[in-house]
């Protein structure tokens, strides 16, 4: 934002102005006039949230390592540097070079969770490009979505000129190599890039499909408008991830951001299949990076970062297979460096006495378990797979080695859930308070706290769940209420999820394109930063949605029918519907199912190929 | 060249850098962040602290607040190794943006506490900048007493304080459109003089500064020198 001469007046008058400056170390500079394609990424939340998303890290790198492209970051403004905007005429702009998003060739939002929608609409707005993709001119820039929501991107689609599938590694580049290539022999028009890039594995174009509805309300069909249109869109992924580009070099932030280290992506796709879990869905098949890999990208973003942490992630951390060679790896020089290891999530059956010692975050900080359900019959309809005793082992592990915090992660609203089973979530807690007290005084901590935090279940597209109905609001504040009176002992505490907030990501995970006149109505009535508590309006929602004719019970209390056919039913991610049909059958038996480790159990994932050890 | 003994395994080396155009925006405690992670790019072989939990040991003179550029700033970190000056600096040159960049870089056993005096320059962007008005505040600032309002701790009271003792010097002139006042400040640790509070000062006393429209009236600091008790320059 630099170049602009009022900015600088304004960022004095502004809360943490050091978010609205750019001016990184390791952000990529080019000269607009030798680029062929400009591409402003934009993340819809804050500078520090933004900064901190791997996905946005990788394709920056993946984007500026082609020459004739220009990938730029954007973020959202906060409320008081909006008004500033406002009333000084500033419009929305890149961080690197200051310009308006309106002198971009491609404007790309990444899509992380569902309340972020009213985010991105609002940058849209700021940055002056009209909101419905069918208002845009010929040389407006081409608007596109992806991130884990494109999933069911239906909600929002007619925003978007052209929604990217899948992972983006690929794709991106596919889709400005196109437009490059178009622009360069002159056959360039807004229509013919669209119609052209739905040929490309992974882009899906919203206008090009003609979508009616049965007199019920239930979607009849998706028409493509043209032969040549793909009838369904098959997820894009990376097919080798041990090769896939991975950055060595990390833009610096001067402030401090949410996740302020090294992430090294260890593994894409998660071979549990817990059966509330979209992301272990969706990212399938699984996919490794070898330990040397790994090691190598490490110590190179040591060497180019000088951050003090690395941070391992992927879906379940304990169930990567070369997990000690990965860790033996990089602590034959972390301690040295004084870098210190971190893990973000941990099944209750993979803790151990040894992870304790080794990883830093397990050392130092609190430790978080997620049983999600308060009894085993619970536990085996969502296919947790975790026991009692595992958790009451984990957390013996855990108090000897010196914690006296525990922190248990609960789902209220699970289907088939009852009275008996928020009991049990109590009971568990009581229990772990109990084993606590029976170990010796000598190899305890002094004092013990126990934190239970509950959120509420959403049911998610491509999850055996996608077809049940969710809890009411006033069902879930009862059953809030109903745990609130079984929690009587004072070590343990008591938090929960608003549910006001789950039933408006309910809404907007399992809408179609007749909610979209209601997020265009938020946006209009200014609303942004929706995933933040202070910004969060419910009655806002509520009337945005009346005035719109939207009945948010229709996509969350009706439930779905088996064979309706799906806002998401336009989406192939690779898992088939048979699948996540027999998996739901089995929760209603109340039968597991092994993990991918142990047997293929059929998914449908592994016709997308990707290089594992363990599809067929 | 300095001796490393078991007692003191280390060497300090003072490092003389600017922090200026947008990374005025950038808080003490970022910038100290920041620097750690230049440090650790540049490879200079940093000494930790002994213990449980070894940190590098890494000290400012006199943190600028935000909104303030400066030509000289100090900081000085101790090295288990006393490479030279020459190379050190380049190296952390190298690590870091065109808005900050090294200066001077030089082994010292002198105390950063040394520095007593800072001296900076204001420009104001004001409605009516005239050499009167040029006049009238240098006139003020070096008068009997110049108050502020402070805010000594959050939800209490402001407090009225006169900041006069902590004001050395002050010249004040009218300069393409603006008023360019020229002070010398106190950065002793106990009677720190932030340049805003001038400013506020200023604000007050002339009534200047007051059009809510923020491209019309502004203001920048920078801070250019630093200086002993005796207004030798500090190094």
């Amino acid at each position: 934002m630099s170049e602009n001469k009022n900015i600088s007046s304004v960022l004095k008058s502004v809360n943490k102005p050091g978010r609205y400056i750019g001016g990184e170390y390791n952000r990529v500079m080019k000269n607009k006039e030798e680029v062929k394609c400009r591409f402003a990424f934009c993340f819809p939340d804050t500078y520090e949230i933004g900064m901190s998303n791997l996905g946005v890290r990788i394709l920056y790198d993946v984007l500026n390592s082609d020459g004739d492209v220009w990938c730029e970051r954007v973020y959202a403004p906060w409320e008081d540097m909006r008004e500033k905007m406002k009333e000084y005429g500033i419009p929305l702009s890149a961080v690197e070079s200051g310009d308006p998003l309106t002198a971009f060739d491609m404007v790309a939002f990444s899509l992380q969770y569902e309340l972020c929608y009213t985010t991105a609409l609002g940058m849209l707005r700021l940055a002056g490009i009209p909101l419905w993709a069918k208002d845009r001119a010929e040389d407006c820039p081409i608007v596109i979505g992806g991130g884990p929501c494109v999933f069911n991107s239906e909600p929002i689609a007619e925003f978007f000129d052209l929604i990217n599938v899948g992972e983006g590694e690929e794709v991106l580049l596919e889709i400005c190599h196109l437009y490059n290539e178009m622009r360069d022999n002159g056959s360039y028009t807004r229509a013919a890039f669209l119609r052209a890039a739905s040929h490309i594995e992974g882009v899906y174009i919203p206008s090009l499909y003609e979508v009616s509805y049965n007199e019920d309300g239930t979607l009849k069909e998706y028409k493509p408008l043209y032969p040549d249109v793909p009838a369904k869109i098959k997820k894009r992924i990376i097919a080798d991830l041990d090769t896939a580009p991975y950055p060595t070099k990390l833009v610096m932030p001067y402030v401090e951001t949410v996740h302020d280290r090294i992430v090294l992506e260890v593994y894409r796709g998660c071979i549990r299949g817990c059966r509330f879990c979209q992301a272990g869905m969706v990212y399938r098949p699984i996919r490794e990076k070898s330990p040397e890999t790994l090691c190598k990208t490490a110590k190179c973003l040591y060497e180019n970062t000088g951050y003090d942490e690395i941070s391992l992630i992927s879906l379940s951390i304990s169930d990567y297979s070369q997990l000690r060679d990965l860790t033996d790896g990089l602590l034959s020089w972390t301690d040295d460096a004084h870098v210190s290891l971190s893990l973000p999530s941990l099944r209750i059956d993979s803790f151990s006495e040894e992870l304790m010692q080794k990883v830093s975050s397990v050392r130092t900080g609190g430790l978080t378990f997620a049983p999600e359900a308060g009894t085993q019959r619970l536990r085996d309809v969502i296919n947790k797979n975790v026991t009692e005793e595992d958790l009451m082992h984990a957390v013996g592990i855990a108090f000897r080695g010196g914690k006296s915090g525990v922190k248990l992660y609960f789902m209220n609203g699970l289907p088939t859930e009852t009275l008996d089973d928020i009991a049990g979530i109590a009971d568990l807690a009581k229990k772990v308070v109990r084993t606590y007290f029976e170990m010796p005084k000598n190899e305890r901590p002094r004092g013990i706290s126990v934190t239970v935090s509950v959120s509420c279940f959403v049911p998610k597209p491509f999850t055996p769940f996608q077809w049940e109905r969710q809890n009411s609001l006033e069902e879930l504040v009862q059953k809030q209420q109903h745990l609130k009176g079984c929690i009587t002992d004072r070590k343990i505490s008591y938090k929960y999820h608003e549910a006001k907030v789950s039933r408006i990501e309910g809404v907007l995970a399992r809408g179609d394109r007749r909610l979209a006149p209601a997020i265009a109505l938020m946006v209009e009535r200014g609303a942004m930063l929706d995933a933040w508590d202070e910004y969060f309006d419910y009655d806002k929602w509520m009337s945005a949605f009346a005035d719109a004719g939207v009945d948010p019970d229709f996509y969350t209390t009706r439930g779905f029918a088996l064979d309706e056919v799906l806002p998401w039913d336009i989406i192939d991610c690779g898992v088939t519907k048979e699948f996540l049909l027999r998996e739901r059958k089995k929760a209603y038996e109340e039968k597991t199912t092994p993990s991918c480790a142990e047997h293929c159990n059929g998914c449908g994932a592994n016709k997308l190929g990707g290089k594992n050890k363990w599809c067929n | 060249m300095v001796q490393l003994t078991p007692n003191k395994p280390y060497v300090t080396l003072r490092v003389k850098f600017k922090k200026v155009g947008s990374l005025q925006y950038i808080s003490h405690l970022d910038l100290v962040r920041t620097m750690h992670k230049i440090i650790v790019r540049a490879r200079l072989p940093l000494w930790y602290t002994e213990g449980f939990n070894p940190k590098p040991k890494m000290v400012f003179a006199a943190p600028l607040s935000i909104g303030t550029e400066s030509l000289c700033e100090f900081m000085d970190i101790r090295l288990i190794d006393d490479i030279p000056p020459d190379e050190a600096m380049a190296r952390l040159n190298a690590n870091m943006t065109e808005e900050m960049q090294v200066l001077d870089a030089y082994y010292t056993e002198g105390k950063l506490t040394d520095l007593k005096w800072l001296f900076y320059e204001i420009g104001i962007m004001t409605d009516g900048a005239t050499e009167e008005l040029a006049a009238a505040a240098e006139k003020y600032l070096l008068g009997e007493s110049v108050t502020v309002e402070k805010k000594t701790k959050p939800g209490e009271p402001t407090k009225t304080v006169d900041i006069r003792s902590q004001i050395k010097s002050a010249s004040c002139r009218l300069f393409d459109g603006l008023i360019r006042i020229s002070t010398t400040l106190s950065a002793d640790a106990s009677a720190f003089l932030n340049p805003e509070y001038v400013v506020s000062a200023l604000k007050r006393e002339l009534g200047i500064l007051s059009n809510p429209d923020l491209t019309k009236e502004y203001y920048t600091i920078m801070r250019l020198n630093a200086y002993r008790a005796d207004m030798t320059e500090f190094k």
